[in-house]
């Protein structure tokens, strides 16, 4: 049946390969493999949407609801002084929501597969690009009540949009490194999956998604120890979160759209390809002990 | 699901084996197997103390030329999965060499499906994608897959909504669906009705006489016997004898003997009726 197809000549050698040939390897699995991750994918997209009422109605509901949540708290607390603060986090809580999911996914991407891992030999990489590919639908899906509560605000719909599609592939490569990771190393340590929940969560808060970067120059700690500013810009969502923030909201002042800041985006970009393949050589170093250990 | 791809390559190379395995080893950590949490595991690394390991497997050399089947008998924990493992490539030696000539599909137990969410149809597209088949293979082995599974309107319907049987029969078809060159069986043959099992045990022939090499594990005495022309004892990771098929069925069930005697003999010692199980 198969001979048209070309004969592979398998030699399994004992030992690790040369980092180098580990992640040639690894983006010669992907290549070769990318109907498998479509239909990863598709099967991804499908269970979500099948399995609730509302369907993929919840791509949309999510963010919102979540955006309501914070809107709720902040105003409570007194600190809503931010205008059109609901479209100030939406900017925040979408790219979020997707991050989040992707990392929160991958955890599980290589774990959850250990019958099929166990039984046929494929390049297990697939499995965390394929959750991560699949957090991209759900950003897009998140879009659509993006645009509504821009055009709710007057003055926010600009061709700075334009941007988001430019950011979101600097995030996608970023959470791609994360996804691989994770997967990864939940093999070996599964407790990794109750602490990225919180890490999570931690992360975000610490991150300017909730309130304007510019809003740490106030805080008392930030003011004695300076250096705080250096490691906040080291955190690649304060770039993205700022990058998002700039061109669907504008300046913190509540000043119309903008150009996001191209150096620091572009910067996070060459870090994301480089920790991405540093995750997949991490990856590949460790795919052979998956079916021992699973 | 014809025959006949078995001579067409050979030409653009001479091989002398198919699989060709030399000093095989498998070793396991047992660090990471007992699924310890993160505070253990740290505090073991601290303590510098050393995993533990074991090995699954040690020194086993195979040699198959085209035409040969081999069957690996043993009893349970012997390795013999594990071996059948390294030469599908699923798992990476510890030590030693593996070098299979053509492309290996082993018919594992598959009865847990692809996604479960999914249609049968689905699962089916999936599944040839998971193997590794080009798209449009899949696409063209399609209807055949569909007929032999024989799941009727199901095979529209979700993975989640059929039975224990339905699924292992259509794990069944996509897998054999596979015209490997090497053909990798572990005890597959126990899926199913007894209407289906005759059915796989058909395809289960036709793919091993179109197969340049088969490798077949099983505690089915009498296939080892009617299908194979050589066999292999592993015990405790190790082969204990290589050889003509009744000679290891017969070495393996004196050895499978003694064990129980010996088992009778300790429980006697220790004043415990063999008869009874012993409490937990």
């Amino acid at each position: 049946m198969l001979s048209t197809s070309a004969r592979p000549v398998v030699r399994e050698v004992s030992g690790t390969p040369p980092t180098l040939e580990l992640l040639r390897e690894a983006v010669r699995e992907v290549t070769s493999r990318r109907r498998l991750i479509r239909y990863l994918v598709q099967a991804e997209m499908k269970k979500r949407g099948s399995d609730t009422v509302l369907g993929n109605l919840w791509w949309i509901l999510d963010p919102l609801l979540q955006m309501i949540v914070y809107v709720i708290f902040v105003t409570i607390i007194g600190r809503g002084n931010i205008p059109d603060y609901p479209l100030f986090i939406f900017a925040a809580i979408l790219p979020w929501k997707w991050y989040s999911s992707v990392v929160a996914d991958g955890t599980q991407s290589v774990v959850r597969q250990s019958a099929l891992i166990r039984q046929i030999a494929f390049p297990k990489i697939v499995l965390p690009l394929a959750t991560a590919t699949a957090g991209v639908v759900g950003f897009a899906w998140g879009l659509i009540p993006l645009a509504v509560i821009m055009l709710l605000n007057p003055g926010r719909f600009t061709l700075y949009v334009l941007w988001i599609p430019v950011i979101a592939v600097v995030q996608y490569v970023f959470s791609l490194a994360s996804a691989i990771f994770v997967s990864a190393a939940n093999v070996f340590f599964r407790d990794l999956g109750n602490v990225v929940g919180h890490v999570l969560r931690l992360w975000f808060f610490l991150s300017p998604g909730l309130y304007a970067l510019s809003t740490l120059d106030n805080v008392s700690m930030f003011k004695r120890y300076p250096i705080l500013h250096d490691l906040v810009g080291l955190n690649p969502f304060s770039v993205l979160f700022e990058a998002y923030r700039a061109v669907i909201y504008g300046t913190a002042d509540g000043g119309p759209p903008l150009s996001p800041n191209l150096l620091s985006l572009f910067e996070l970009l060459l870090a994301s390809i480089v920790l991405t393949a540093l995750a997949a050589i991490f990856f590949k170093r460790v795919e052979p002990e998956f079916a021992k250990v699973l | 699901m014809s025959a006949g791809s078995a001579d067409v390559v050979g030409n653009d190379f001479q091989p002398s084996h198919a699989i060709h395995a030399e000093d095989l080893g498998v070793q396991y950590n047992l660090r990471f197997n007992r699924k310890r949490s993160m505070v253990e595991s740290l505090g073991n690394v601290l303590r510098r103390k050393p995993p533990e390991r074991f090995w699954a497997l040690r020194h086993v050399s195979i040699r198959l030329v085209h035409g040969e089947s081999l069957a690996i008998i043993g009893p349970n924990g012997a390795g013999k999965s594990t071996l059948l493992q390294v030469l599908a490539g699923i798992m990476r030696p510890s030590e030693g060499v593996v070098d299979t000539r053509g492309h290996v599909s082993g018919l594992l137990a598959l009865g847990a499906g692809f996604d479960t969410e999914l249609s049968g149809i689905d699962n089916i597209l999936l599944g040839g994608a998971y193997l590794g088949l080009e798209d449009s293979t899949t696409r063209r082995l399609l209807p055949s897959i569909v007929e032999f599974a024989d799941l009727g309107a199901f095979i529209d319907a979700p993975l989640k909504t059929y039975s224990t049987g339905m699924r292992a029969r259509l794990g069944f078809a996509i897998a054999a669906s596979v015209d490997p060159d090497i053909l990798l069986l572990d005890e597959v043959l126990s899926t199913g009705d007894i209407a289906f099992r005759e059915k796989s045990k058909a395809r289960v022939l036709e793919l091993a006489r179109a197969a340049k090499a088969v490798v077949l594990v099983t505690h089915d005495m009498a296939w080892v016997s009617e299908f194979c022309n050589r066999a292999l004892v592993l015990e405790r990771g190790q082969v204990v004898f290589e050889g003509k098929p009744l000679e290891a069925v017969e070495i393996h069930q004196q050895h499978t003997a003694e064990a129980q005697a010996r088992k009778a003999a300790e429980a006697t010692a220790a004043g415990v009726d063999p008869r009874i199980a012993p409490p937990r």
